[in-house]
């Protein structure tokens, strides 16, 4: 994984307010019930120059791409996290079911998604990925009804602010620690994203195949965690790839699985235990809509402000 | 990669720290050995001597005063674990039946964790049988650290990883003693810890992200450890409440173990 130093960002002004949003882990983890509510923006927030995304209209989605996750679809058509670099074989994906959800024969939830950006570039994706954890007002004006905050290590936030780290490259060994809906209630998400690399793709296709790529391993628990509460992990792969005139993007989920210290991705529930279909079809069905309003938004706000960190 | 179920206990009232030793290794033991189900590996670790909180502390503030042994069970898997803590077919198994006769099991801390061994400078140069385990040395120190509760997990990896680092740089007598160094990293599978506490039987347990275990030649070195954890609770680097914290010296005993000794 990637080294972190957390001197990079001394001499950086911490008065503003990339920095300012820090708060400890158990101040967020408190904070997050509050967020679970969606409360109005305040005044700091309203101030921001992004807050206008928080009140426009959201672009719906298709109606005929979120029917195809009404039912599951065949599980043999699926593939698991160890096959990740199927991801690089397009005329097999092409081939496959690329929009759809369905318990494996092993319990986990697998999720298969995609969509086409229109004057969308893999340099917006990478400042997007590495711009929106640094507040929350910028993670919950990518989807309002169903993302209610983010937040960073001290450490993490040094990096994701060194000038010094290619944005493609920020996120790698970064958690965004996210309180979120997908469709089952809200929940705090510590999502560790990963390299390429790290994620088992074969680099040397990787980079002949896809443009750029955010993935990692999250853990959610419900916001209103109790004693009995679950904490469920996830194996998560966004891939972007060059197509005539912007991007298209495939989401792979596999619910259930989780990356050993060692790098390798392992099933962990328990015998005879699968996801339950609420969790995986909710989460198809929000992919769907918050990557929908995500292709609608994303080429004007970089417009605006992707040339920095800051605003 | 295998997982590790770590469970550090005290001995139940009424019982010597001998007869507590003696009870757990031969006939605890026993029953493991006899009804294995998915366990690989099993060391248990009786404690020769330990501290908790640290000397500033005018007063203990650690909720698990008083250890006599931690046992490690090692699985292939979550899975493996789940399937021996909760088997098919049994009501209670007869290890989980009989820690009430040796542990005050209320009081238990358990830690789900994956091992990383960290490089050290001067591992024991070769097999010498008045050592202990092959390999290993005769004595672990295991030191159980407490998070900063407002530190995030990550930042706590990251940040002891540099403090220990440092402290290594300037801790000359355990950069040579000390023969093999394991982190014991707490994962989040921890979370969903109720087989393991059904088990274990334990109630509102402290919760320790790590555990470090490092192994000297004898018990005539510990000093080397009492260099280290001093340059440790003196770093710069805020991230543990070592009030919560604490350090044991103990003497592995192995219960179920297949591999062939290293050496």
């Amino acid at each position: 994984m990637t080294t972190q130093n957390p001197a990079a960002a001394v001499g950086q002004d911490k008065n503003l307010p990339e920095w300012r949003a820090q708060k400890t882990y158990s101040r967020n983890l408190a904070d997050s019930r509050i967020k679970a509510t969606l409360p109005p923006l305040t005044p700091e927030e309203e101030a921001r120059p992004f807050a206008k995304y928080y009140y426009e209209p959201i672009k719906p989605a298709d109606p005929a791409h979120l029917a195809a996750m009404d039912q599951p679809m065949d599980p043999a058509m699926a593939f698991g996290p160890e096959e990740i670099n199927r991801l690089l074989d397009i005329p097999g994906l092409e081939a496959g079911v690329e929009v759809g959800w369905c318990n494996l024969p092993n319990g986990a939830g697998y999720i298969a998604n995609t969509i086409v950006y229109p004057d969308v570039t893999a340099d917006m994706i990478d400042w997007w990925f590495a711009w929106h954890p640094l507040e929350d007002l910028r993670y919950r004006i990518w989807y309002p009804p169903q993302h209610a905050g983010i937040m960073l290590s001290p450490i993490d936030r040094a990096r994701i602010l060194d000038p010094a780290v290619p944005n493609r490259e920020k996120n790698w060994g970064v958690v965004h620690n996210v309180t979120e809906n997908t469709d089952c209630g809200f929940e705090n998400i510590d999502i560790a994203f990963r390299s390429p690399a790290d994620m088992g793709f074969d680099m040397d296709r990787f980079h002949k195949v896809v443009a750029t790529c955010a993935a990692g391993m999250g853990w959610a628990v419900a916001v209103e965690k109790c004693d009995t509460s679950i904490t469920a992990p996830a194996i998560m792969c966004h891939a972007f790839y060059d197509v005539p005139g912007g991007l298209r993007h495939r989401t792979r989920f596999w619910m259930g699985y989780r990356f050993t210290e060692e790098g390798k991705p392992e099933l962990c529930l328990p015998p005879d235990v699968a996801v339950p279909v609420e969790a995986v079809q909710g989460l198809a069905r929000h992919n769907v809509r918050e990557f929908t309003r995500f292709g609608d938004f994303l080429p004007r706000i970089y417009k605006e402000l992707g040339n920095s960190m800051y605003c | 990669m295998p997982i590790k179920l770590m469970a550090a206990s005290r001995r139940r009232p009424g019982l010597t720290r001998a007869e507590y030793f003696r009870y757990i290794e031969h006939y605890h033991g026993t029953v493991a050995r006899l009804e294995r189900f998915k366990i690989t590996r099993y060391i248990q670790n009786h404690v020769i001597d330990g501290a908790f909180g640290v000397l500033s502390d005018t007063a203990h503030k650690n909720r698990a005063v008083d250890r006599e042994g931690v046992v490690e069970l090692y699985f292939d898997e979550f899975r493996d674990m789940i399937a021996t803590l909760e088997p098919k077919g049994v009501t209670q198994s007869r290890a989980n039946q009989d820690g009430k006769f040796f542990a005050d099991e209320s009081t238990n801390v358990i830690v789900m964790a994956e091992e990383v061994e960290l490089p050290v400078a001067n591992p024991r140069p070769k097999f010498n049988p008045g050592l202990g385990e092959p390999g290993h040395g005769a004595v672990k120190v295991m030191q159980f650290i407490m998070r900063k509760p407002e530190v995030f997990p990550q930042d706590y990896h990251r940040l002891w990883r540099q403090a220990h680092d440092e402290a290594m740089a300037n801790s000359s007598y355990a950069r040579e003693m000390f023969r093999k160094i394991t982190v014991s990293k707490r994962s989040r599978i921890n979370d969903n810890d109720a087989a393991a506490r059904a088990h274990f039987k334990m109630v509102d347990p402290p919760v320790y992200d790590m555990v470090v275990s490092v192994t000297l030649d004898s018990m005539e070195q510990v000093g080397a450890f009492r260099q280290y954890f001093d340059a440790m609770v003196e770093s710069r680097l805020d991230f543990a409440d070592w009030s919560e914290s604490f350090f044991l010296y103990v003497r592995p005993v192995r219960i179920i173990d297949d591999a062939p000794p290293k050496d």
